[in-house]
């Protein structure tokens, strides 16, 4: 996938001439529509690259030390925090532009630009369970998921992601997400701790083990949900107990070379057909509440992919937790040692 | 006059390696051995004051308010030495006897046995990983196999287990051992051993006391080049292992991006250095002794 992105990225460039100039798009892989950026491109003559990371952190990292020549991040809402914080943000006045209104108010989250003067919220989504029925039965959260090894002997796995791994236990516990308590943090480790044995691995490989028959359930993000359109006993669910949800944010660089452009991407990407266009493929949420009339019928009438309020209020998003982190990253190494 | 005009030459010849080896390779290591010794930075970098708790966590003289010291550290790190010494011992068991049969063929085959010991490193180390999961898991290739021919009937576990590390740390690690035992074998004086053999010595002794010493340096120079990478490595216990079980390298991953502690890292991965350097004095003193023996 990421190939193909950046095969289309190419194609986009070859195709049009440089005078518009260009824009550097720095996103997550597999984390936009090339149809999106190819439209982007027929609209503007503006050519287009895009270069991929795994991690806010992986890009944090890169652009504090230094990496130049991209105009556009995607961090999600606690990163965006951060870099603002940084200074590695630019002003964009984003929220003076006449489609502004489209973005519903809930979505503006990052405590740093609680006006939108920054950033443009770009989509959302949720991290929950991929299962396949047919071994498991139903199941309806993270005390079913748990029990799935012992009760049919199939395999399950978690994301190889720290704050997400310990949310579990923070959930099940009844805790914050983004609790700094010590104890807290130790309790959710506790409860990983203890269903440790019957996780076979910390994965991001879910939905071809999945797909595969080699584990019966996975620990995954929504946007799984389009490797799995034509296998009705492949679900996804949004776990009873509760479970996280993800935002990113389009951001410009202070750095950026190309910033008039990258304003244009971000008023081009107000329109709701673009940000529709873009859950078409993605399979994740929009702030922009016209383009939620446009998805596919197959997005809309999903609970689990277009969710409700009920649904949203079991949902905690993760937030900068500072010098925090260190407990963490403590808890994450013991869960990731213990035999 | 010669002697001064040699020097000047010898000097011009080495410039550009010192240059580049002082640039790429001793300014990064003062850099990670500077930072060893300063404060994380709340999101990531370092903030210029001293603090030598990275390493009180480590070996323990943390104070409990900066740092807690935490014993897992070492653990992890005896866990990682493990793993590359067995991948040592496995890779020179599997390469010793086929670096004498490749010395005896002819010199096309051995051409062509060289080449396909080469290949893997036309292709990505990552996507070989993958294979080896596609090839590994419960449904994969061989447990299909396996359950076809009648030999199980169950599938054996294996990926996502430390076997699955400990096999793809040798599939990785297989040139790195058999080319400079190869070097040593194919160098080995056969007159000694045949005289070894006139002379009434067994088949044990003359491994022993002829063998042995003189492809001793190339046995020396493979564990070498294989236990250090093998002791950093993170790929592979992340791809085959699941990331279950947390080595070194993963570790000094995981504190320059998720954990966002430079100086941590930059600590763990000075030991690591302390470690291997350790090593590498060790086996060259050996080296030396052995040859100044024979």
């Amino acid at each position: 996938m990421k190939a193909i992105g950046l095969a289309s990225a190419i194609a986009v460039m070859a195709g049009v001439a440089q005078a518009e100039g260009t824009l550097a798009l720095y996103n997550w892989g597999d984390y936009i529509n090339p149809e999106v950026l190819t439209k982007f491109t027929e609209e503007t003559g503006i050519a287009v690259t895009l270069d991929t990371y795994s991690s806010n952190e992986e890009m944090l990292a890169k652009i504090q030390a230094g990496a130049t020549g991209y105009d556009i991040v995607f961090p999600s809402v606690h990163m965006n925090d951060i870099m603002i914080k940084l200074g590695l943000l630019e002003k964009t006045g984003i929220n003076t532009a006449p489609d502004f209104k489209n973005i519903d108010p809930a979505f503006i989250r990052a405590k740093e630009d609680p006006n939108s003067e920054y950033c443009l919220p770009y989509a959302w989504g949720t991290v929950g369970i991929f299962y396949n029925e047919d071994i498991t039965g139903p199941i309806t959260g993270w005390a079913d998921f748990f029990a799935i090894p012992e009760k049919s002997g199939a395999k399950i796995t978690l994301l190889d992601d720290m704050r997400e791994v310990l949310a579990i236990g923070h959930i099940m516990n009844g805790t914050s997400v983004n609790s700094i308590d010590p104890a807290e943090v130790q309790a959710a480790a506790d409860y990983v701790l203890y269903h440790k044995a019957a996780v076979n691995a910390f994965t991001y490989e879910v939905p071809p083990m999945l797909a595969s028959g080699d584990i019966a359930a996975g620990h995954f993000f929504v946007g799984g949900n389009v490797f799995f359109t034509d296998t009705p006993n492949i679900k996804y669910i949004i776990p009873s107990e509760g479970g996280t949800m993800y935002q990113e944010n389009i951001c410009v660089l202070a750095s950026a070379p190309n910033k008039e452009n990258a304003k244009k991407f971000l008023e081009f990407y107000l329109k709701p057909e673009i940000a529709a266009l873009n859950v078409a493929q993605q399979f994740n949420g929009t702030p922009n509440i016209p383009a939620n009339d446009l998805t596919p019928d197959f997005i809309k009438s999903n609970p689990n992919i277009n969710v409700g309020a009920d649904t949203m209020a079991r949902l905690q998003i993760f937030e900068d937790i500072g010098a925090a982190l260190k407990l963490y990253d403590r808890a994450w190494n013991t869960i990731r040692t213990a035999q | 006059m010669a002697v001064k005009r040699q020097s000047v030459v010898l000097g011009v010849l080495l410039a550009p390696v010192t240059l580049f080896l002082g640039v790429f390779f001793l300014l990064p290591l003062c850099i990670i051995a500077l930072f060893s010794l300063l404060t994380p930075g709340l999101y990531g970098g370092v903030e210029w004051s001293f603090y030598h708790w990275n390493y009180g966590r480590i070996f323990g003289w943390a104070d409990g308010i900066n740092e807690i010291f935490e014993p897992i550290y070492l653990q992890i790190l005896w866990r990682s030495l493990s793993f590359a010494a067995l991948t040592v011992v496995l890779t020179l068991i599997l390469c010793y006897p086929v670096a004498f049969w490749v010395s005896r063929l002819n010199d096309r085959w051995r051409l062509v046995f060289l080449f396909l010991i080469t290949l893997p490193f036309f292709c990505s180390l990552i996507v070989r990983l993958y294979a080896w999961l596609l090839i590994l898991k419960p449904t994969g290739l061989l447990n299909t196999i396996l359950l076809w021919t009648g030999l199980i009937s169950e599938p054996l576990e294996i990926l996502y287990t430390p076997a699955a590390v400990v096999l793809g740390m040798v599939y990785v690690m297989i040139p790195f051992m058999f080319l400079p035992l190869y070097a040593a074998v194919d160098n080995l004086d056969r007159a000694q051993v045949e005289a070894s053999m006139d002379l009434g010595a067994n088949r044990i002794q003359t491994f022993l006391k002829v063998i042995l010493p003189q492809t001793l340096p190339g046995i020396l120079g493979g564990a070498v080049i294989v236990f250090i990478p093998s002791v950093g490595n993170f790929v592979v216990p992340d791809v085959l292992g699941g990331a279950k079980g947390l080595m070194i390298g993963n570790l000094v991953e995981q504190q320059f991006l998720s954990s966002r502690n430079w100086p941590f890292g930059s600590a763990l991965s000075m030991i690591i250095m302390g470690v291997v350097l350790t090593v590498l004095m060790v086996s060259v003193t050996r080296a030396r002794k052995v040859s100044g023996h024979a």
